[in-house]
């Protein structure tokens, strides 16, 4: 009599731990700079990916026709080649620091969502001591 | 006498009144309490009122206005330019905490639950006033004051609706402070079942407050950030959706509590559930422990919070223990009955709640397990929720068709037409070529929309009295329509959403989605407080009016989007880039069906809810004999 219930809520449960682990597994997004990747390029094929580093100077293109952003990602010691289709943010400049969200395809990281590190506080002006 | 001076007598005098409140309620003498109460929110509206005073009167002496106050913003702004920022919006929590606390008694109508209840929302109102007064004070002076200000975050000023939202939200909060207090000193006091008739009508309020401030909150996502979406499940937005679900749950189960005197012991674990994770939100989103969208400075608040949160806790699960040791509950439950399906989608709801917060939490466990810093993506959440969503439609419909105890022998013939409205709307919905989640959601709708169908129809048969001495009934109804109506928008809008860009020169045209839209100049405007470059747009419906908002202390321009709004789909235009040589415009245009049903909805759960709260009138009409209960 106890064992339906019994066996319906194990039944929903395990779904449910399935879908938490499964569905964890494949949406979690590394924070990664361009050594940390290459280190191990294997570890995060066909995967999203935060890439972050800084924009290095003269490697950037952008065609507003087609909307195609080039650029190249360093962290000093690697860099990766960056591709994005959109409008880049407005602070987006050479020797930015920005985050890029997207996947490795091949030997370029194909950016879906592009962000420029910066700091919204605003500090008063510090007013001289008399 | 200044702003300043004014606002500290008053958190301080506000301070003295709750310790001495405290102390009355801890000795049972509820009436002093009471006054105490009132006291103490009188005084914290004085500490709100100088604050105002400061902003309105341009007090830059005092830091909180030299950081986030401008002489040139509108008066709406500067109103609500209290609660743009931490410390003020901790000021505004806790008035409304003073007020919860002195509203408190209208709602426990058992005198002798009175004092307990009052002594835990004086100690709540007490952490509060702590932080305000030690930790996040507004009225802090500067030695040098500036002459003028930045302003609030120009993404709050941008739009009315974050006036509002804040208020909404922490009103909701304070409102889950009396269930829980009530339910507690119930507990406390060995009695499982004298606090249940005391919690549903301040749950109700939280809950309707709560769901606009989240409605509220996607409204403006979808009309100020210029992404063209409205939910995101970044960790701010969890950290209210989880409160809120386990209310849902908590209302449900109450039912099943007040009736068959059935699963209290869930019933105050989720009041318990709902009251802390307000005050976990506040340490997710203030501590900087959890990347967010939502740029809150760090400081010591979190940290503060999570302790409270962790004493709000062990005091729950103490009352909890001490309550539950004796309950000896009866009775057998079955399944297809309306305790049954309330206790299963309190379940279900239950679950939600708790796959987000792990999702939510799992990038601090990672942080903790010594793992990478990763983030959560979207997708996580929308598969785990996705089908438990779908059997709370499932349950939603059924349960108000049920008795108490079991299925009556007309449940075949009404089961036989929900499902055939689940069928037809499903069938219907694929045959017509839609994707199989927006049909099978059309097929739930249909469900819903024959179960509300059949709980009304008794009532219309009767008139209109019938509509008036039912409340919880009528309400419940209407706010089912609602969740019914929001899950087929939101289903529709995510599966069938166009989104593109394109660059353009000025007059020349783009035909997207069956629209023609011809940009034409894009205007340079001075307001004052902010500069605005704005870019008329032709279509073949008239004009649109994207624009960049450029303010003096933001490094970013804030892109405002314009919406041409239908109740079949919003054509939604955002302004991207423009060329400073004037030779092309960035475009991106964002297409999704049935937004505008997303906020149909939720109005109609929040008029529900009111409905739901009709009171005694209709019992007196009922007592007078006038009308026969449906």
């Amino acid at each position: 009599m106890k064992l339906v219930p019994v066996v319906s809520v194990a039944v929903i449960l395990s779904g449910i731990g399935y879908l938490v682990y499964g569905g964890l597994g494949q949406n979690l997004v590394y924070f990664v700079t361009p050594s940390e990747y290459l280190e191990n390029p294997a570890q995060f094929q066909d995967r999203e990916l935060r890439l972050g580093g800084l924009v290095k100077p003269e490697t950037v293109q952008y065609d507003p026709e087609s909307l195609e952003l080039e650029f190249v990602l360093t962290d000093g010691a690697s860099e990766i080649q960056v591709v994005h289709r959109g409008t880049p943010p407005e602070l987006f400049q050479e020797g930015q620091g920005v985050v890029v969200e997207g996947k490795i395809n091949g030997e370029v990281f194909a950016g879906k969502n592009l962000l420029v590190k910066h700091s919204e506080n605003y500090t008063p002006p510090q007013a001289e001591a008399p | 006498m200044s702003p300043a001076f004014l606002g500290q007598a008053a958190v301080g005098l506000a301070m003295a009144f709750s310790l001495s409140g405290l102390l009355l309620a801890l000795r049972g003498h509820s009436q002093s309490a009471r006054r105490s109460a009132r006291l103490a929110c009188l005084a914290a509206l004085t500490a709100f009122g100088s604050l105002e005073w400061a902003l309105f009167s341009d007090d830059f002496s005092l830091a909180y206005v030299a950081e986030h106050h401008s002489s040139q913003s509108p008066n709406w702004v500067k109103f609500a330019t209290l609660w743009a920022a931490l410390e003020g919006s901790i000021l505004l929590w806790t008035l409304l905490q003073t007020g919860a606390t002195a509203l408190a008694p209208r709602f426990i109508r058992e005198k002798s639950l009175l004092s307990p209840a009052l002594a835990i929302l004086f100690a709540i109102q007490i952490f509060f006033l702590a932080v305000v007064g030690l930790v996040t004070n507004p009225f802090i002076l500067l030695a040098n004051p500036p002459l003028e200000g930045p302003g609030p975050n120009p993404l709050l000023q941008n739009h009315w609706m974050m006036a509002i939202h804040p208020v909404l939200m922490y009103t909701g909060f304070v409102g889950l402070s009396i269930p829980f207090a009530v339910a507690s000193s119930a507990l406390l006091q060995h009695r499982p079942q004298d606090w249940l008739a005391n919690a549903r009508e301040p749950a109700i309020f939280a809950f309707a407050f709560l769901t606009l401030a989240i409605f509220a909150g996607g409204w403006w996502s979808y009309e100020v950030l210029g992404w063209g979406g409205y939910w995101a499940w970044d960790p701010v937005e969890n950290a209210s959706f989880i409160p809120w679900v386990l209310t849902i749950a908590f209302l449900h189960t109450l039912q099943v509590n007040q009736s068959r005197r059935l699963f209290r012991g869930l019933g105050f674990a989720l009041i318990l559930g709902a009251y802390a994770t307000t005050i976990l939100g506040t340490f997710i989103t203030r501590s900087g422990v959890i990347a967010s969208v939502h740029a809150f400075a760090e400081g010591p608040v979190g940290p503060l919070f999570l302790g409270f949160f962790l004493l709000v806790l062990v005091f729950g699960l103490w009352a909890w223990l001490q309550g539950t040791a004796q309950i000896q509950e009866r009775g057998r439950l079955n399944l297809l009955s309306r305790e049954g399906i309330l206790v299963t989608g309190s379940g279900f709801l239950l679950l939600i709640a708790l796959v987000v917060l792990f999702g939510t939490l799992f990038p601090l466990l990672a942080q903790i397990a010594g793992m990478r810093e990763v983030s959560v993506g979207a997708p996580y959440y929308n598969q785990t929720t996705a089908p438990l969503f779908a059997l709370v439609l499932l349950l939603m419909g059924l349960g108000p068709l049920l008795p108490w105890r079991k299925a009556g022998a007309d449940f075949p013939r009404r089961a036989a037409l929900l499902v055939g409205g689940f069928v037809l709307g499903s069938a219907g919905g694929l045959l017509a070529g839609l994707v199989w989640p927006v049909a099978l959601t059309l097929g739930l709708l249909l469900y819903n929309l024959v179960a509300i169908g059949l709980t009304l129809a008794p009532l219309a048969k009767q008139g209109w009295p019938a509509f008036k001495i039912n409340p919880r009934k009528v309400g419940s109804a209407v706010v089912h329509l609602g969740v019914a109506i929001s899950a087929i928008a939101i289903v529709a809008s995510q599966s069938y959403r166009l989104d593109i860009e394109r660059s353009l020169a000025p007059g020349s045209s783009w035909q997207v989605a069956g629209v023609e839209i011809t940009p034409g100049r894009a205007d340079l405007i001075d307001e004052g407080y902010r500069q605005s470059r704005v870019l008329s747009v032709q279509t073949d419906q008239g004009g649109l009016y994207p624009a960049m908002r450029y303010y003096p202390n933001m490094a970013q321009p804030v892109a405002t989007p314009a919406v041409q709004r239908g109740l079949g789909r919003d054509f939604y235009l955002v302004l991207q880039a423009v060329d400073p040589n004037g030779e092309w415009v960035t475009l991106r245009v964002v297409v999704m069906p049935l937004v505008s049903w997303i906020w149909v909805g939720g109005i109609l759960i929040g008029l529900g809810s009111a409905y739901a709260l009709v009171p005694l009138r209709s019992r007196k009409e009922l007592i007078a004999g006038e009308v026969q209960p449906g």
